[in-house]
């Protein structure tokens, strides 16, 4: 194949030009991506405040971190946070995609664009909005509670120790369905629409036809859905931030908070960078994970 | 006779031409880099006003002033002190993890020549110029050479409203033992005494030390804040402390769900009236006297246990004015700094409803005002050197460790005794990193 693609070409000539049309971008992601991970590796090795000279200390830091309970601590929320994240949003996701398919509805691309909203606002936004749902003494939630008499069901939400958690989850959840339902009403279109016909003179109900028909064809979207979320849910930070940051204990941490933390309020440079390369790794190996995941389901297929 | 005749002649020259040297040097056009954390419109007012004063009395001479906010100025200092063409004059965080870690790389100046032509130290009490204080090496705080100099003063006491004092027939507290009185006499007229909001985390730490200054002595927090004398957080004092917070919680005397509150909502929920005491800190003062009016509100120092006793309240100053070590203009820089710690300086601050730190003449404030009622605690308190330490100084993590602690003391996910030693264990691995 190869061999005859450059088949009446001066063989390398293309070769380079091609490179150097790419050169400018590679360039600017050299200095900008590549180049700070690099840094960021190497820093990992020292210890350092940012200012003074650097301390070559081996993988002492990586030692440090395996033994560092708050990192621990927030490396399980950020598991947990996946079921906010990932689980709960491509559910509620399949389950819009059905009713929004499937059925005429009056206004639906109002509907549509209003589901969508969560995932377009600024995550602070969000943040500052859901702080004031949360708020247990005049914010709307607990109001609300009261109003339909369940006074002893109000909670201090955020502040909450055994609420705190899932309480920030669910603004993630509420922020990333947006984003997955959009991925999957693009993928439903795809969908011949005889295959539903054929289904349904076999009798098939809706639950069927979504077991059956929808949902393997949006493979594809639910693999990128996964990946998506399962990043978003590993390197949450912004909400964490604006919400609780980290707080009631350690109840909220998360990895990238608690890295925060090292760098740019104890000053530890280099240990923070040994939390930005495991946290890396780690996203890294479990993209790869979904990939290959994909892959294999699409040659079963 | 001979040689002592012409070292008279040489000194008597040198000093001649000093004058002559400092002139030339005025003369020349010099611009003074300033940043400062007076980014606010009341603040950067007379910032500004003081720094046109500043050029006028000097010739030649331009202030480029630099307002940034806390964050802002906290995260561009280090690297700005370290380059050459940096500022000169700048306001840098107390502590061991900004002035310290400066210190630490030779990047401030020594003031302790300036502070002693310009007679700081006088303006000051000693508290306040220990936690301006290294060592040269960076390694001891609170003691050695001067690194900065503040202008303004800040207290964590108790806010209270005057109307809600009045209808429910409260006076201000002289012990501390009246102080508990007066709240269970408020939870029996049914309503939570101290607005309270620690969603947040750090406001908690301030009402943990108003408790625990009570029961510790200036001697422990100084060692314990800078780290000397071996103590240690795992206290009798300490303990007695975190159990007292746990029995307030258990009382009602904190708003309900202060655990989901945030901060600035809680000082919303106060000026609403929805408890007649907050405890926390005068920065407030300004936000709540432009909310009712003058005398609005109140504040007193929670109270010692015996009447008149010299207790401590969590204070401190505004972030401290520093010189870059490789400043080409330390003098001018060191001159423009006492202009800010002038009597001129303190009148204007005080004008715009600032506490300066120095002492402050008693005819410019007016009693029976909320302002009138900071500047009196601060003078009492700047006279008994009674300005405590914000106890999360004490170590770099000890700001995380006490707030997520403090949380869990509340919340009774740990008893008193694991909050010490918790707290204890994080003090122990730095003085042992030390």
């Amino acid at each position: 194949m190869m061999r005859r693609y450059f088949k009446g070409y001066e063989p390398g000539y293309h070769f380079w030009t091609a490179y150097l049309f790419i050169l400018p971008a590679l360039a600017i992601y050299g200095v900008f991506v590549f180049w700070p991970i690099l840094q960021t590796v190497r820093y990992s090795l020292f210890e350092w405040n940012g200012l003074d000279t650097p301390q070559f200390v081996g993988f002492s830091n990586y030692v440090d971190l395996y033994h560092d309970e708050i990192f621990r601590v927030a490396f399980q929320n950020n598991l947990t946070f996946i079921l906010f994240y990932t689980a709960f949003p491509i559910i509620i996701a399949l389950f819009l995609t059905a009713i929004l398919t499937r059925r005429k509805i009056f206004g639906l691309t109002f509907f549509r664009a209003g589901l969508f909203l969560p995932y377009v606002m600024s995550m602070v936004v969000v943040g500052v909005v859901w702080r004031w749902i949360y708020n247990p003494i005049f914010g709307p939630l607990n109001e609300f509670l009261e109003m339909v008499g369940l006074e002893s069901w109000k909670r201090a939400w955020l502040g909450d120790f055994d609420l705190a958690l899932p309480a920030v989850g669910v603004i993630g959840t509420w922020v990333q369905y947006g984003f997955c339902l959009v991925l999957f009403i693009a993928g439903v279109q795809r969908i011949e629409e005889e295959l539903y016909d054929a289904a349904k003179i076999d009798g098939a109900n809706e639950f069927r036809q979504l077991w059956h028909i929808t949902l393997p064809a949006l493979r594809s979207e639910i693999a990128v859905a996964m990946v998506t979320t399962l990043i978003s849910a590993l390197r949450v930070f912004d909400l964490v931030y604006v919400t609780t940051r980290g707080l009631p204990g350690n109840k909220t941490m998360v990895v990238s908070f608690h890295l925060y933390q090292n760098a740019f309020e104890q000053h530890k440079v280099g240990y923070a960078a040994s939390i930005a390369v495991t946290l890396t790794s780690v996203i890294l190996f479990i993209s790869f994970l979904i990939i290959q995941w994909r892959k294999r389901v699409e040659e079963n297929v | 006779m001979k040689n002592a005749l012409r070292l008279i002649t040489i000194l008597a020259l040198l000093i001649a031409a000093l004058p002559t040297v400092t002139a030339s040097q005025a003369q020349e056009d010099v611009t003074l880099v300033v940043w400062d954390i007076n980014a606010r419109d009341v603040e950067n007012e007379v910032a500004d006003t003081l720094a046109q004063e500043f050029e006028e009395a000097h010739p030649g001479v331009t202030v480029d002033r630099v307002a940034k906010s806390l964050d802002d100025l906290k995260a561009t200092t280090g690297l700005a002190l370290a380059s050459d063409d940096g500022p000169d004059v700048v306001q840098v965080n107390q502590g061991l993890s900004d002035m310290g870690t400066f210190v630490k790389s030779g990047l401030l100046l020594d003031l302790t020549p300036y502070a002693e032509q310009y007679g700081w130290v006088e303006k000051l009490s000693p508290g306040i110029v220990a936690r301006n204080s290294f060592t040269a090496d960076g390694a001891v705080f609170g003691e050695g050479n001067l690194y900065g100099v503040p202008p303004l003063a800040e207290m964590v006491g108790v806010f209270y409203n005057r109307d809600l004092f009045n209808e429910m027939g409260l006076t201000i507290p002289t012990t501390f033992d009246e102080f508990e009185a007066l709240l269970d006499t408020v939870v029996q007229q049914g309503m939570a005494p101290i607005v309270f909001g620690n969603l947040d985390g750090w406001p908690g730490i301030h009402t943990y030390s108003e408790i625990q200054n009570a029961y510790i002595d200036r001697t422990y927090l100084d060692d314990f804040v800078f780290g000397r004398s071996e103590v240690g957080f795992n206290t009798p004092e300490n303990l007695q402390a975190a159990e007292k917070l746990v029995n307030w919680v258990d009382k009602g005397y904190f708003t309900e769900f202060f655990e989901g509150v945030g901060y600035d909502d809680s000082w919303g929920l106060f000026a609403d009236g929805l408890g007649p005491m907050m405890i926390t800190g005068s920065w407030l003062s300004g936000e709540l006297a432009n909310l009712g009016s003058a005398d609005t509100f109140g504040f007193f120092l929670v109270p010692p246990a015996e009447a008149g006793q010299p207790k401590m309240s969590v204070g401190g100053t505004s972030l401290a004015y520093g010189i870059r070590a490789s400043s080409g203009n330390a003098d001018l820089a060191a001159e423009y700094i006492d202009w800010m710690m002038s009597a001129r300086a303190a009148e204007l601050w005080v004008a715009a409803g600032f506490i300066p730190v120095q002492p402050v003449d008693a005819s410019l404030v007016e009693e029976g005002t909320l302002f009138g009622d900071l500047v009196n605690a601060w003078t009492w308190l700047n006279a008994n050197d009674a300005v405590g330490h914000y106890i999360d100084w004490a170590t770099p993590t000890f700001y995380n460790t006490i707030t997520a602690s403090l949380q869990e003391l509340m919340a009774k996910e740990i008893t008193p005794q694991e909050f010490v030693e918790k707290l204890d264990a994080d003090y122990q691995e730095y003085l042992a990193s030390k």
